[in-house]
């Protein structure tokens, strides 16, 4: 077992500890599910869209249960960068990138695994018209579920240029603010990326955000055909490698740069 | 050459300033933290590293152990640069920042160590014995199971002392590793170090405030200020130069009657108690003990160097720190 393992697992091991988070966090994804569901069941009552309603609810639900992927960040990272505590790890025989990386990835990954479960089963059982649908067909969901596993990826390497940027700054805040922002935005959050005017979907579907939960959750309802799954992965992978390499670069050159302030 | 090679080091920190009134830029002030710093360290030494507050102790700390690179100067520790071969020189160290954390908040110390032992790749055998010796050492058998939240500062101090020497590193950096902790702590700490250094070699670099630390445990001391080493060499010495003052406390039955004292002894009365205070040169204690003699039944009678605070104290002043 290597460090980046090692980190993966504790932080994994951490993220279950917080049973109360994971129900509070359940119920609060669930509301706000079914507000934006019965919300855009008066958008499709007053005009109908193009789009079949039972994908816009199936895409809502996957999205509330995948949230954490989203927008959650290690706190405890985060202190460690603004008060200095870095300063151990910069003094271990170790990639600093790799081994945030696979804090964050672990935390993603189980954070989202535990609300996921209960959140889908949740969404199965509503009535017609407001929960989930199942993959338009088996390989659908094989290839939806590489696709997650892509934009867990790739959603990572975001939070770690983040957490570069934060050493810049010594504040989250205001970094986090933005990124989330853009991110509950363009990551398809807050209004179905499918529901945005055509004429944008080009541009919205080739940034880094479309390519998190946007991406699988296509090729799950079927709005991707299956021909265009493997071009879709290729998008992702091609991110996921440029977010990484940018990561990795800021990291150096803060490493190169870096002042560890006070005592 | 010496284990730790310092020559000539230097290192400034731009600090920026408040934007003035009307200005559209802010200042930057030039703070120099270290100034021609050079000494040299041996294996296996224990090295006091004291002054002020500021005075660019713990950035020499930060730049043995590679996490800061100066602007001048040449440093080696064990023939490698720190900040050039980071990986290779972090392998060999172990570093002690006191306010600092490096184990997990929430989860069981034991675990803490696990993750270290992946990081620094220790051999399962070489981990289990050295975390054995360690969790005796400082008393931690108990507490392996225990959350980090859940333990008071000096448990918590022990702990991260033992997950900074798990990898049993030769060279080892304590940044004021005493902080908060009550007297039994302390002094177990102490011996452990002392233990530590006569069982394993290590060489040990310590940067602290509390006096009686350095006195317990390092015969070598360098003393920094305002950037620039001011000394550099027996604790003893050191003292000697700054212990200029004797302080006799006497104790009789009942009050004394205050004799006539010569003039460079001060004295001052309370109750039964006599504080004399008198400088180390003039105490002639054949012509002093007489005289006390005269004043009442003695019952007890102590003479003591001053604190060793107040001689760093009276140090750090006539050096205008």
């Amino acid at each position: 077992m290597n460090a980046y393992y090692a980190v993966f697992r504790l932080r994994r091991r951490l993220e279950t500890q917080y049973r109360g988070a994971v129900i509070g966090g359940l119920i609060c994804q669930v509301f706000f599910g079914l507000i934006l569901i019965a919300l855009y069941r008066a958008l499709y009552a007053g005009k109908p869209q193009m789009l079949p309603f039972s994908h816009v609810a199936t895409y809502v639900w996957l999205q509330q249960a995948f949230f954490r992927m989203l927008l959650a960040s290690d706190a405890e990272l985060m202190d460690k960068v603004r008060t200095g505590g870095i300063a151990y790890d910069l003094c271990r025989p170790m990639n600093l990138y790799g081994f945030y990386y696979a804090r964050i990835l672990a935390q993603k990954l189980t954070g989202c695994l535990l609300r996921a479960a209960p959140m889908l089963l949740f969404a199965a059982l509503l009535p017609e018209g407001w929960g989930i649908s199942l993959p338009v067909s088996l390989p659908a969901l094989l290839w939806a579920l590489a696709a997650w596993v892509l934009g867990l990826f790739c959603v990572s390497a975001l939070e770690n240029i983040t957490m570069a940027f934060t050493m810049r700054t010594l504040d989250p805040r205001g970094m986090q603010a933005m990124m989330n922002l853009l991110m509950m935005i363009l990551a398809g959050n807050v209004l179905p990326l499918t529901l945005f005017p055509d004429s944008w979907q080009p541009v919205l579907t080739a940034l880094p955000h479309a390519q998190l939960l946007d991406a699988p959750i296509r090729i799950y309802t079927g709005e991707y055909a299956l021909s265009q799954a493997g071009l879709i992965l290729l998008r992702q992978a091609g991110w996921t490698a440029a977010l990484i390499c940018t990561g990795m670069l800021f990291w150096r050159r803060n490493q190169r740069r870096l002042v560890i302030q006070g005592g | 050459m010496s284990y730790i090679h310092v020559e000539g080091l230097c290192k400034h920190f731009d600090i920026r300033l408040k934007r003035e009134k009307g200005s559209l830029i802010r200042g930057k002030k030039r703070v120099q933290a270290l100034q021609d710093v050079s000494f040299d360290v041996e294996q296996g030494e224990l090295v006091g590293y004291i002054g002020p507050n500021g005075a660019g102790k713990s950035t020499t700390v930060k730049i043995l152990s590679g996490i800061l690179t100066p602007d001048e100067g040449t440093v080696t520790v064990g023939g490698r640069v720190p900040w050039k071969e980071r990986k290779a020189h972090v392998r060999r160290i172990g570093v002690v920042f006191g306010q600092r954390m490096q184990l997990w908040w929430d989860v069981p110390i034991a675990d803490s160590f696990e993750l270290l032992k992946e990081i620094w790749h220790i051999p399962d055998n070489a981990y289990h014995k050295r975390l054995a010796e360690l969790a005796e050492a400082l008393r931690l058998e108990d507490l392996l199971r225990t959350p980090l939240r859940q333990l008071s500062l000096g448990q918590r101090m022990r702990a991260e002392l033992c997950g900074s020497l798990l990898h049993s590193p030769e060279l080892l950096f304590l940044d004021e590793p005493t902080i908060g902790l009550d007297a039994v702590t302390k002094l177990a700490l102490r011996d452990f170090l002392l233990w530590e250094n006569r069982e394993h070699h290590t060489t040990i670099l310590l940067t602290t405030h509390d006096m009686e630390d350095i006195a317990a445990l390092c015969s070598r001391v360098m003393v920094l200020g305002r950037g620039q080493k001011l000394y550099d060499g027996q604790l003893s010495e050191l003292l000697s130069r700054y212990d200029t003052q004797r302080i006799l406390t006497v104790r009789y039955d009942r009050m004394p009657v205050l004799p006539e004292l010569p003039a460079p002894v001060s004295a001052v009365a309370e109750n039964e108690t006599l504080r004399l205070t008198c400088r180390t040169a003039d105490l002639d204690m054949d012509t002093l003990l007489p005289l006390l003699q005269q004043a009442g039944t003695i019952r007890e009678l102590i003479v003591q160097p001053q604190n060793i605070d107040h001689l760093i104290a009276a140090m750090y002043q006539e050096m205008g720190l």
